[in-house]
């Protein structure tokens, strides 16, 4: 597999996810939808943070500003953090067990919640504290697929 | 940030996105209206028949009230002709499909299938069958965007249907829940007293219900109380609402003539 079905790849895993951020979903359920784009982010950084590097992480960042409707750079800041964490520790995560990495993710969702509403009273928003341990393990479950689709690509490219 | 926070310079370029981000919105739609479609065809012929004779029923009903408030729209306006009033709007209305909800949980808007081409506006008030929904607030070809009661930036001027006191209702990000402000402790409003649009500045039709007293607290030392405010739409089920168009005087003779 070289890096043009990689991109290919990506581009349908983009497609993809931004269905499943797209489904309407009411209430609580709302809540508790994973960050797609996110879990996206830190799969294809995890695999191949040589061709989806830092840059990766703030495109990945505007989109999501203007999928969240959220103001311009807040998305961005949070998924360049969470890219240069990646970066620094790809090469440790990438050889851990599954449950392993899922725990990973499971953490850096709980950061990146906190930075949210760490942001979001900087700029006098309002935002609840209640569900972040449900939303994150949600999402560090939803990544799994990500991850298993994402090391698939990696192997083939190997 | 602190450029998009306190100017405008990105909306022309938000805009667009979000126009491009609609056909998205309508593909994510498509499994819901599926399930929709497949339990349409799936339910029996003894059931639709049971629904058709409900249905009959209540148009007869619905018919019958309509004649009434017909004729009382009719002598409403020979009403407010004699005092003279300048404000002689009545409502056309445009059926609309939501088709598109914001990924943003906190940010309560809907896209719906209706725009410029249906002479669509921004500002243009937003009903569903039990109440009002909110208000266009974006505008394209063929697709506008809704902005809800409920969202946390909506503030909607009401009164008390009971005695006519007026107030403001703003939205908490809860679809279930609105407050109402500034209210203080000594006015006359009890729970379970209906909200009704006041038609204050202009924006929403007066009349409309808006939602129902929930709840009355009031913390020691407070200068206004706690009120919280349940909404008449079901602004998380309904599918298919109602665009307002108002009419102008010459309008309303013509459709009441009609």
């Amino acid at each position: 597999m070289n890096s043009n079905s990689t991109f290919q790849s990506a581009l349908i895993m983009l497609l993809g996810v931004l269905i499943l951020q797209f489904i309407p979903l009411y209430g609580d359920w709302g809540f508790w939808r994973p960050n797609f784009l996110l879990l996206m982010m830190v799969a294809w950084m995890l695999y191949f943070p040589d061709q989806y590097g830092i840059e990766f992480a703030v495109i990945m960042g505007i989109l999501a500003d203007f999928i969240f409707v959220s103001t311009l750079g807040f998305h961005i800041l949070i998924f360049s953090i969470c890219g240069l964490i990646l970066i620094f520790f790809h090469r440790i995560v990438v050889y851990l067990q599954l449950f392993h990495r899922v725990t990973l993710v499971l953490l850096m969702i709980l950061l990146v919640e906190f930075m949210c509403l760490a942001i979001d009273s900087s700029l006098d928003k309002q935002q609840s504290i209640g569900g972040i341990l449900v939303l994150a393990v949600i999402s560090a479950l939803c990544w799994i697929p990500l991850d298993k689709f994402v090391g698939h690509c990696y192997s083939r490219q190997k | 940030m602190t450029l998009d926070r306190y100017t405008s310079v990105f909306e022309s370029t938000k805009s667009n996105i979000s126009k491009a981000i609609i056909p998205l919105q309508l593909v994510a739609n498509f499994p819901s209206k599926v399930f929709d479609w497949v339990g349409m065809n799936a339910t029996s012929r003894t059931k639709l028949e049971q629904k058709n004779v409900s249905l009959e029923k209540e148009r007869l009903i619905l018919l019958g009230q309509l004649q009434r408030s017909a004729e009382l729209a009719a002598e409403n306006l020979r009403l407010r002709q004699l005092l003279n009033a300048t404000e002689l709007l009545m409502q056309s209305v445009l059926v609309t499909e939501v088709i598109g909800v914001s990924p943003n949980p906190v940010d309560h808007t809907v896209t719906v299938d209706r725009g410029t081409n249906d002479d669509v506006f921004v500002g243009q008030p937003v009903l569903d069958a039990e109440g009002l929904m909110g208000q266009v607030v974006e505008v394209f070809e063929n697709y506008s965007k809704v902005l809800l009661i409920t969202d946390i930036n909506h503030a909607l001027p009401v009164q008390v249907q009971r005695n006519g006191l007026r107030s403001i209702v703003e939205g908490t990000s809860d679809y279930n829940e609105m407050s109402l402000r500034f209210v203080s402790p000594t006015v006359d409003i009890e729970q379970g007293d209906k909200l009704v649009s006041s038609g204050l500045g202009g924006r929403f039709p007066m009349g409309y219900p808006v939602g129902s007293v929930a709840s009355i607290h009031q913390r020691p030392g407070e200068k206004f109380m706690e009120i919280k405010v349940t909404p008449s739409a079901k602004l998380d089920r309904s599918r298919h609402l109602l665009l307002v168009f108002t009419l102008e005087d010459g309008d309303v003779t013509r459709d009441l003539n009609e």
